[in-house]
């Protein structure tokens, strides 16, 4: 009891945990590796020049940061407008739609690139339609190249665009919008001058955190593009899992990192030092504000001051109409698009003939028996769901734990703590994956469900320090003074009164952990050390290999998986009591 | 075995006011200083609390006035100086184990809890049986009227129904002293006039020693018998509600606590109403009387008088306001609106007289 008042005294000693695994497994490998890109204990920089010098890697650094810029670039411009009609559209319309942007989020980008493959193959389903129409008479060469990597990463990215945008865009008040037709500002100027400049920071975020992780895009450039349409990431670990050059593996990942170090540094950190708000700052607040709305209570909770303006908006005679349809066709495009790809894989999962079709002729649960018949594929499902609930319960304590310490301490510390417990999910995934990886040959445990377990809880951890820090943001700290100028202790207060009403962030913490275990492929591909194989890493193997239609009968699974964790949140939601929904409307 | 120490201090607490003929002192402040990084929100705050009674801590935000009663709850540690409760230091007691009903501002009623196991839990952490507690409950509810309402949720009541629960709450579990900070600020001016009442009733009933924080003033006189005006982290005066506006000892003071006519020090020598070296006149605007200049008050002997013309009149009900010119100065004089009285127009010229001994001298 006397050490629970020390550590309840000394907030800091909280985050003690998480920072412990963060820094054994992420931070000192990190270190040690950037040592050995400089050739220590000579010091070079000939890794460095070697990498450079050879002019096939520097055309692969171009065109990653190219194909990055691109598909940042595009999402921003589908994502905008996208979240400006979202925010716009009436409350109902709202919610459902920010719940059907949140869905495809959830689901996992191996069976997202998956039902792209579907789609786009010289087999797929516009090729063939085209065919049977008599439209064309070859197939149309729609994959293996820059294209598809676009159609692929946009389908991916876009939901990370679109929800820090609708995260401020709904934070923005609607009054101001009125007040600036009251002043005689035509709608498009009141947009220009009062809406564009107040939600430029979820623009600001919303950029950098889709351009820094196409840098580490590995699996969908694979998958999806030619042979030129190489990343870095794919180099990486085609090294690792090859020749395995160390310097060159170092040098390639720093050199990554070092784009995305600038990039959130001149992007991210400068403009949050002018911001008024320190705490609010932009670094701190962008994994925020992408997870602001992952708590679906929030999401849906976020308030309606006015969605008159919205109205009035597009009430501005015939024009208005036009525009107003033309949004929504526009809506309605890109929900197809993100949307689509997923229900035609569970479609055609039920899909009776020899290969997959659409719409199945006959209808079967072949693929789905061939799925559970096959003790590889059930092996592997039983390894992620394993090892996913131990990362989920890992890291819903250690995150939780360290939220409620940094909700203590003052604005700096939080951010800058919390800036370093993100770094996993901020930076290029597969230069986290190579650092660990280093770390792991060090530790000795690659290849061992702990060293995945560890490895995942990492990036799990980030997840629900940032779910559980945005449920605390709104916790009053006055209910816990309240409770212990009752007499409770500081442990009662906990379990009494702050637990009960952060549980919903703690459930859906536990959950992302959960499910960013489930999907992980990059850095579970390099540490597995081929000798365990979750049921991503063995999807990832089969699609390599051949088109197996057993994937689209997981993959369907998988893809109801979201919903099903939606409905549990809901339901826990729910049971939380009728006074707790409406505070949590409210807020 | 927080229970144990509770009982302990409760105990402590009881012979220490039995133990003294005059009525002991139940809270003491000694030189609290109490500093975020190198600026002081409390400064040398030195105060003593009487047993059962009510004491107000008046002063604008960012006086310093929560941060006391977050110090003597325990929530924030005192840089410097030693608080006693029944002349014991509690600076090494945290809040859990000191024996304080305490009223939050916006209430902090747990939104996860019925009213009834609001109720409850100040009783259910110091370990007593759920029967006792059952039968506790009901009483108090019935006490703060609002028996119906033990099954509700905190969100499903008006404000005026939370704020009752929040004071039912402080005081089921018998603690000796009652804190409350700013407890009216979220209700409307009616309730508040309603709560103010009861508060007071609930403190001749009860006899709690309590300490209450407010920046409202009005409600500062109502309710205390006892006021410490605060300024900037520091004790500007302590004094009973009457004194204190009678007597006010500075500037500050007179215009934090009513209205106040500041004579100017450099006009002429009728303004500066005889004041010392370094302090300045003040009137109160009731103190005032104003005639028309064509019938002045002649007493000069015991009264003061200035001519000027009326700039300005505010109608406030029973009340009525003039906004007199006087040279560069404005007066303002407050009459009570009664039949037949002569009202003044704007540009009307009048006299305004008041007792010389109705004039005070403040310090800047």
């Amino acid at each position: 009891m006397d050490v629970f008042r020390d550590v309840f005294r000394n907030p800091l000693g909280l985050t003690v945990p998480a920072l412990t695994i963060l820094i054994v497994v992420f931070g000192l490998p990190t270190v040690f590796f950037f040592f050995a890109s400089l050739n220590a204990p000579e010091y070079s920089l000939s890794n460095y020049q070697a990498f450079l010098y050879r002019g096939a890697n520097l055309r692969i650094l171009v065109q990653t940061i190219e194909v990055s810029v691109f598909a940042t670039l595009i999402c921003l411009v589908i994502g905008y407008p996208t979240a400006y009609l979202i925010t716009a559209a009436p409350k109902r319309a709202r919610i459902a739609l920010t719940v059907l942007i949140f869905l495809p989020w959830l689901t996992s980008g191996l069976v997202r690139t998956y039902a792209w493959i579907l789609l786009l193959g010289d087999n797929g389903l516009i090729n063939r339609t085209l065919l049977d129409l008599g439209l064309i008479s070859s197939p149309l060469a729609l994959i293996y190249n820059r294209l598809a990597v676009y159609i692929g990463m946009v389908h991916i990215m876009l939901p990370v665009m679109i929800l820090p945008l609708l995260s401020v865009m709904q934070g923005i008040d609607k009054s101001l919008m009125a007040a600036a037709r009251g002043m005689g500002a035509r709608p498009f100027s009141a947009f220009w001058r009062v809406f564009l400049p107040l939600s430029l920071p979820g623009v600001r975020s919303g950029t950098i955190l889709v351009f820094v992780i196409c840098l580490g895009f590995y699996i969908t450039p694979q998958a999806l593009g030619g042979l030129r349409d190489v990343m870095l990431s794919t180099l990486i670990a085609t090294q690792i899992a090859t020749s395995f050059n160390v310097g060159m593996v170092a040098s390639a990942a720093f050199i990554l990192l070092a784009i995305a170090a600038v990039m959130l540094s001149v992007f991210g950190l400068d403009s949050s030092g002018k911001q008024a708000h320190p705490d609010r700052s932009h670094r701190k607040d962008r994994p925020k504000s992408v997870f602001r709305s992952s708590v679906l209570t929030k999401g849906l909770g976020d308030r309606v001051r006015a969605a008159y303006w919205a109205r009035e908006l597009y009430q501005q005679g015939d024009a208005s109409n036009w525009l107003a349809l033309a949004g929504s066709v526009f809506l309605a495009l890109v929900m197809t698009f993100l949307l689509l790809p997923g229900l035609l894989v569970i479609v055609m999962s039920f899909s009776g003939g020899a290969y997959l079709e659409f719409p199945p002729s006959t209808l079967s649960l072949q693929w789905y028996q061939s799925f559970f018949g096959d003790p590889s594929w059930t092996g592997a499902l039983w390894t992620s769901v394993q090892i996913g609930l131990m990362v989920a319960v890992l890291s819903t304590i250690v995150g939780t734990l360290a939220a409620y310490g940094l909700s203590r301490t003052t604005p700096r510390i939080r951010s800058s703590v919390t800036i370093c417990l993100m770094t996993p999910i901020t930076l290029p995934a597969v230069v986290v994956g190579v650092a660990i990886y280093f770390g792991m040959v060090r530790l000795g445990m690659l290849g061992t469900a702990t060293g995945i377990v560890l490895t995942q809880s990492v990036g799990a951890t980030a997840y629900v320090v940032a779910i559980v820090s945005a449920t605390l943001a709104n916790f009053d700290r006055r209910l816990e003074r309240s409770a212990l100028s009752m007499q409770a202790s500081p442990l009662q207060t906990f379990m009494r009164v702050t637990m009960p009403l952060i549980r919903p962030g703690v459930i859906g913490g536990a959950l992302f952990a959960f499910i960013h275990s489930f999907d992980e492929v990059v850095q579970t591909s390099l540490v597995s050390g081929f000798s365990i194989r979750t049921l991503p890493l063995k999807m990832w193997e089969n699609m390599r290999n051949e088109l197996d239609p057993t994937i689209a009968a997981i993959g369907s699974v998988i893809t109801l998986m979201p919903i099903l964790w939606l409905v549990a949140l809901y339901v826990t939601w729910w049971r939380a009591g009728p006074s707790a929904r409406k505070r949590w409307l409210n807020t | 075995m927080v229970g144990a120490h509770v009982g302990n201090l409760a105990t402590a607490c009881t012979e220490a006011a039995s133990s003294d003929g005059s009525p002991p002192a139940q809270i003491e402040f000694r030189n609290v200083t109490k500093m975020y990084g190198r600026t002081a929100a409390l400064r040398d705050f030195s105060l003593t609390v009487r047993r059962g009674e009510f004491l107000t801590i008046l002063g604008p935000s960012g006086s310093g006035k929560t941060t006391a009663l977050m110090i003597l709850a325990g929530f924030e540690a005192p840089s410097s100086g030693d608080i006693l409760i029944a002349q014991k230091s509690v600076a090494a007691v945290p809040p859990f184990r000191r024996d304080q009903g305490i009223v939050f501002q916006s209430y902090a009623l747990f939104p996860h809890l019925t009213v009834r196991q609001n109720l409850e839990f100040p009783l259910e952490m110091r370990g007593m049986k759920a029967n006792d507690r059952l039968a506790k409950v009901d009483r108090t509810l019935e006490q703060v009227h609002l028996k119906e309402f033990g099954s509700r949720m905190p969100s499903q009541l008006s404000g005026g129904q939370q704020q009752r629960v929040a004071l039912a709450r402080a005081l089921i579990a018998d603690s000796p002293v009652l804190l409350l900070d700013e407890p009216l600020g979220a209700l409307d001016r009616n309730l508040r006039e309603q709560m103010q009442s009861e508060i007071k009733q609930l403190h001749r009933e009860f006899g709690k020693t309590t300490i209450f924080v407010t920046h409202d003033q009005e409600e500062a006189l109502t309710l205390s018998d006892r006021i410490v005006v605060m300024r900037a982290g520091r004790i500007e005066q302590v004094d009973a509600p009457e004194a204190l506006y009678d007597r006010p000892i500075s500037r500050f003071v007179a215009n934090f606590l009513g209205e106040a006519n500041i004579l100017s020090q450099d006009g002429s020598d009728t303004f500066k109403g005889g004041a010392p070296a370094g302090k300045v006149a003040m009137i109160r605007p009731e103190r005032i009387t104003i005639r028309s200049f064509a019938f002045p008050s002649v007493d000069l002997e015991k009264r003061q008088s200035v001519m000027g013309h009326v700039e300005e009149m505010i109608y406030a009900g029973p009340l009525r306001k003039y906004h007199v010119r006087v040279g560069d100065e404005v007066l303002v004089v407050r009459e009570h609106v009664a039949s037949g009285q002569l009202i003044f127009q704007l540009g009307d010229r009048v006299q305004l007289s008041w007792l010389r001994s109705d004039v005070r001298f403040l310090a800047e």
